[in-house]
């Protein structure tokens, strides 16, 4: 693999929020690391990059040496100060981490980010309630960060309060209309919760999923597994149920359909391979 | 052949355009042989011209290919929650990952005695 491959890949991982950590560190110590200086300013990106995935994947050494390379870079820089923090969290040093953040915080009362390191911190050490009350208090501040709702949605889920996780992703849809994944979520929180009346709204978002994002197969599963719970319901009347019926059948043939098409692209995929084995003058060339 | 001949229309309309051109342009020149006053062109030109122009447009529309739906959601398409729901900023390190790479357990070892010293004296 060519160096200039790995740092795009890298690009669109960054730039996708894609974990990734372990393909990263083995890309890095195998490909890229040789070649960092080729980077030009792009090398501290990746480099943050990185220390983040081996802390992730608990290779601390990968990490250390990225920090380094940061620290000399960036001397008294807030973010590699973060960073900091984060190594620490990562040999499960909390308290030592949230004073760090705590540091950072009292110096520069706008950063977003060592407020949410305060949050993960109570996290991993399982303190979902105060996560929450820690998060409520962000969100008071900054209450255009969509992760931090996602997150709090995720919260809420855990302890099972589906009320409040639903409100959470009506703030994130009202934020980012256009995106079938919110509806998605919500409408299986709202089925999640059950009754006819949440029943109802889960169709009724799960279809707009669809409606937004044709082949969102989660959601065409979601519409029938709702569609399927509301129907055995008995306070419906004969005609409601029948609409749902159809609604269902409707979802179904059209998962079934999409399941026929990938079937056929794959094995036109085989006639594909089988006329490209027919191409070789030996056996062993193309085996892949 | 449907492409094929849509680009006869356009060649069509584009030809008659030209000739409008040329006819106005010897009109012109005609008016100023026989010395008399240029008020405005004669409506035969005018509607040749307007329409070569309406028939070339329909050529040029249908011979250049389909058109695309405008889509406010083509970036979100091929997204699944497994990156959308990704939150690099809310990320918890003391998960199972350290224990499932491979040279992780004597690395994680090495670093809490030996390396974390002089890291924290390097740091200060």
């Amino acid at each position: 693999m060519h160096w200039e491959e790995v740092r795009d890949k890298f690009r669109i991982w960054r730039e996708d929020n894609s974990r990734h950590s372990e393909e990263v560190v083995d890309l890095w110590v195998n490909y890229l690391q040789s070649q960092k200086h080729k980077l030009g300013d792009e090398q501290w990106m990746v480099e943050e990059q990185v220390f983040i995935a081996g802390l992730d994947c608990g290779r601390l050494d990968v990490a250390d040496q990225c920090f380094i390379a940061l620290s000399k870079q960036f001397p008294g820089s807030v973010r590699v100060l973060k960073l900091k923090g984060m190594r620490l969290e990562t040999l499960e040093r909390h308290e030592d981490a949230l004073t760090i953040y705590d540091a950072i915080i009292r110096e520069d009362e706008t950063n977003s980010t060592a407020r949410k390191r305060k949050v993960a911190v109570l996290k991993s050490q399982g303190r979902i309630q105060e996560a929450i009350k820690e998060l409520i208090e962000y969100l008071s501040k900054f209450m255009s960060d969509g992760e931090a709702w996602q997150e709090l949605a995720d919260f809420y889920i855990k302890e099972g309060d589906y009320g409040k996780a639903a409100y959470c992703m009506e703030e994130l849809i009202l934020q980012n209309p256009h995106n079938h994944l919110y509806y998605t979520r919500y409408a299986e929180i709202k089925y999640t919760q059950g009754g006819a009346e949440n029943l109802e709204l889960a169709r009724n978002y799960f279809s707009m999923a669809i409606k937004l994002n044709p082949i969102n197969i989660r959601a065409y599963y979601g519409l029938i597994v709702s569609c399927s719970s509301s129907i055995t319901s008995s306070k419906l009347t004969s005609s409601k149920k029948k609409e749902i019926q159809k609604l269902s059948d409707w979802a179904q043939k059209k998962l079934t359909q999409r399941y026929e098409e990938e079937k056929s692209k794959s094995i036109k995929m085989d006639k594909l391979q089988e006329s490209l084995n027919s191409l070789c003058i030996t056996d062993k060339s193309c085996s892949s | 052949m449907g492409v094929f001949v849509y680009k006869i229309i356009c060649l069509i309309g584009l030809f008659s355009l030209l000739h409008t051109g040329y006819s106005a342009a010897e009109y012109r020149a005609t008016l100023r042989v026989i010395e008399q006053e240029y008020s405005s062109l004669p409506s035969d030109i005018l509607l040749q011209g307007l329409i070569s122009l309406i028939v070339m447009m329909y050529g040029v529309l249908y011979s250049v290919g389909d058109f695309k739906e405008i889509r406010a959601t083509i970036q979100l398409e091929n997204k699944s929650w497994e990156t959308a729901g990704n939150r690099p900023s809310f990320y918890s390190f003391c998960h199972r990952g350290r224990n499932l790479c491979a040279t992780s357990l004597t690395t994680l070892k090495y670093n809490k005695t030996s390396l974390s010293n002089d890291f924290d004296s390097y740091e200060s």
